[in-house]
């Protein structure tokens, strides 16, 4: 086929054939039943050769697709005149007053049907005004009498409603195309969006970098840098780890936590997804939160935090850990007397809502929360 | 004289790398964008050290990891990528990856773990060791047996890794050695490479890979 994409009127052209089929055998018929009352009966047999030859090449020609062009068209047409010209020859002018054409009209309506495939439907009417034209021209009267005669509305017809078929199939085909280009353009875009959006990220990372071992000033627009470095890729991460969503109201606690992730908060997590119920998720990390203020409030401006995330299966826990001063062994009492642990409550209240539990332990090494939370009725 | 390569599909990051590490003393032998020119290069040049991103031109790091050693099994292999890209380290390690950092580390930070790669010791993050921790989990929870399993120690000082405390702070809290905690954290490490390398040939031969045609 000389398209690229399938011809949107192939099934028209299929089913033409068929007609096409059909009227050869109506044709055959029609010759069989008036051959003895014809002038030259030999040429008229040697003549309906012509005719089923020709609508085999055509048939084969239109259903494979490389006749489907106006030459093959024109050429049909061509054949279907000249057979159709030779009625009177064949026939005598007195069967002729009398009788349709030899080839019959029904046959000669499948150069319109291909006319009206190929070009629409005004080249459907157009090639039925001119094969009814050839009729008349060879039958000598022109009937006006559409009452007696309905061969010229027929014809009109099939080309009209033929050629709107096909240019109905064309205009779908045609937007779904659009359509196609449309979504590949879309996705173009993304592409490209998504590796711009790498290579900004990996400048800001470098400049963070490089910032940051100059100093002074400099370390400031490095901290810049990293903040925008970390807000694209989260942007441009969104979704990026592929895990499948978990079923009904589960979040992964995952995601909940990863908006946390720090020049002073390093994430521990499994590759995996972490899922927990939604209120669950929310409240646990909100927890996390909490221990995480907290650590930038006490443990000094050099701590850094660790968060590391387990999934037991029967249950979840999230370590808080800090690599700060710490707090010295009785400064927790007296914090809680003075009533400066609102932090602390706010976590073990969280945590008790949940079922679960929150513990926090201090030494040299820093401060660590450590907050586990049930998993119910799971597996 | 410690030999490195550096892969990774950004031009300005590649350089910016290799010209640190050149600076630091280390002969950079070779760069590449891509999962081929990485394995083309390698197995020319066999550097020492390869330092590895996930994201490349034609495919991932992990893909890059696996094709590295099989043309060059001398060179070891340290990730440094973004912190985002949790799966893709983990399946790089278990291709036989030695070690991962975060791209926001240090000059120095990379300088020491170039070396400590070279010496052959596992460069262990706190988020790696997160990751490697969640895989045995996973592996735990689908419980088929001859799955690779952490002894109590072994989980125990991948906790504290993950917590962010350093192989001397583990080593005083469980009373032993400094190069004990190092054995324990590569004892873990092997033993998934080993369980990949043993699940990829179960594989093979479950779908019949192992015989001719």
């Amino acid at each position: 086929m000389s398209q690229q994409h399938p011809d949107p009127a192939t099934p028209l052209w299929r089913a033409a054939q068929v007609f096409r089929l059909l009227s050869v055998l109506y044709a055959l018929g029609f010759q069989i039943a008036v051959n003895g009352d014809l002038a030259r009966p030999g040429p008229a047999w040697a003549l309906f050769a012509v005719l089923v030859g020709w609508s085999l090449a055509a048939a084969v020609a239109y259903l494979r697709g490389f006749g489907r062009r106006t030459g093959w068209v024109l050429a049909e047409f061509a054949v279907s005149i000249a057979l159709l010209f030779s009625t009177r020859w064949v026939a005598g002018p007195a069967w002729v007053a009398d009788n349709q054409s030899w080839p019959t009209t029904l046959w000669l309506a499948n150069a319109v049907v291909s006319a009206a495939i190929l070009r629409g439907p005004y080249a459907g009417m157009g090639a039925g005004l001119a094969m009814m034209g050839c009729y008349a021209l060879e039958k000598g009267v022109l009937e006006i009498n559409l009452g007696r005669s309905a061969g010229l509305v027929i014809v009109l017809a099939v080309g009209l409603a033929v050629g709107l078929a096909a240019r109905t199939a064309r205009r779908v085909q045609a937007e779904l195309d659009r359509a196609a280009k449309l979504t590949a353009v879309a996705a173009e875009r993304e592409r490209l969006a998504r590796q711009m959006h790498d290579g900004v990220i990996q400048v800001l990372a470098l400049v963070a970098r490089r910032g940051r071992e100059i100093g002074g000033p400099t370390a400031e627009l490095a901290e810049l840098a990293a903040g925008q470095e970390r807000a694209l890729r989260r942007f441009a991460g969104t979704g990026q780890f592929g895990d499948p969503a978990p079923a009904g109201a589960e979040l992964d606690l995952r995601a909940l936590l990863d908006p946390s992730a720090g020049d002073r908060v390093l994430l521990s997590m499994p590759a995996t997804a972490v899922p927990l119920p939604a209120e669950v998720a929310t409240e646990l990390a909100a927890a996390v939160r909490n221990a995480l203020d907290n650590v930038v409030r006490h443990a000094g401006p050099d701590a850094t935090a660790y968060v590391l995330v387990e999934d037991l299966e029967d249950e979840v826990t999230v370590s808080i850990r800090d690599d700060g001063v710490g707090i010295a062994p009785g400064r927790l009492q007296t914090a809680r007397a003075e009533g400066r642990l609102g932090v602390e409550k706010s976590i073990v209240g969280r945590l008790a809502a949940l079922s679960g539990s929150a513990r926090l332990h201090s030494d040299d090494d820093g401060t660590e929360w450590e907050l586990t939370v049930p998993r119910v009725g799971r597996r | 004289m410690t030999t490195v390569m550096v892969v990774d599909d950004h031009p300005i990051w590649r350089d910016a790398v290799a010209r640190d590490l050149a600076d630091d003393g280390f002969t950079v032998v070779a760069t590449a964008d891509g999962v081929a020119t990485a394995r083309g290069r390698a197995a020319l040049v066999h550097p020492d050290v390869v330092v590895m991103d996930m994201s490349l031109s034609d495919g991932d790091g992990v893909r890059a990891t696996a094709a590295v050693l099989e043309v060059s099994p001398g060179s070891r292999i340290l990730v440094l990528s973004a912190s985002g890209e949790r799966e893709d380290v983990l399946q790089a390690v278990k291709a036989g990856a030695t070690g991962y950092l975060v791209k926001s580390a240090s000059k120095t930070e990379l300088a020491d773990a170039v070396r400590a790669t070279a010496a052959g010791r596992a460069v262990f993050t706190p988020s790696l060791a997160g990751l490697v921790l969640g895989e045995y989990r996973r592996l735990a929870r689908r419980s088929k047996s001859g799955q690779p399993a952490l002894t109590e120690r072994e989980t125990e000082v991948l906790r504290h890794v993950a917590k962010g405390l350093t192989a001397k702070q583990i080593a005083a809290r469980l009373s032993v050695s400094h190069r004990t905690v190092e054995n324990h954290v590569q004892a873990t490490f092997k033993k998934l490479q080993l369980s990949n390398r043993v699940e990829l040939t179960r594989y093979a031969i479950e779908h019949g890979l192992d015989r001719d045609g």
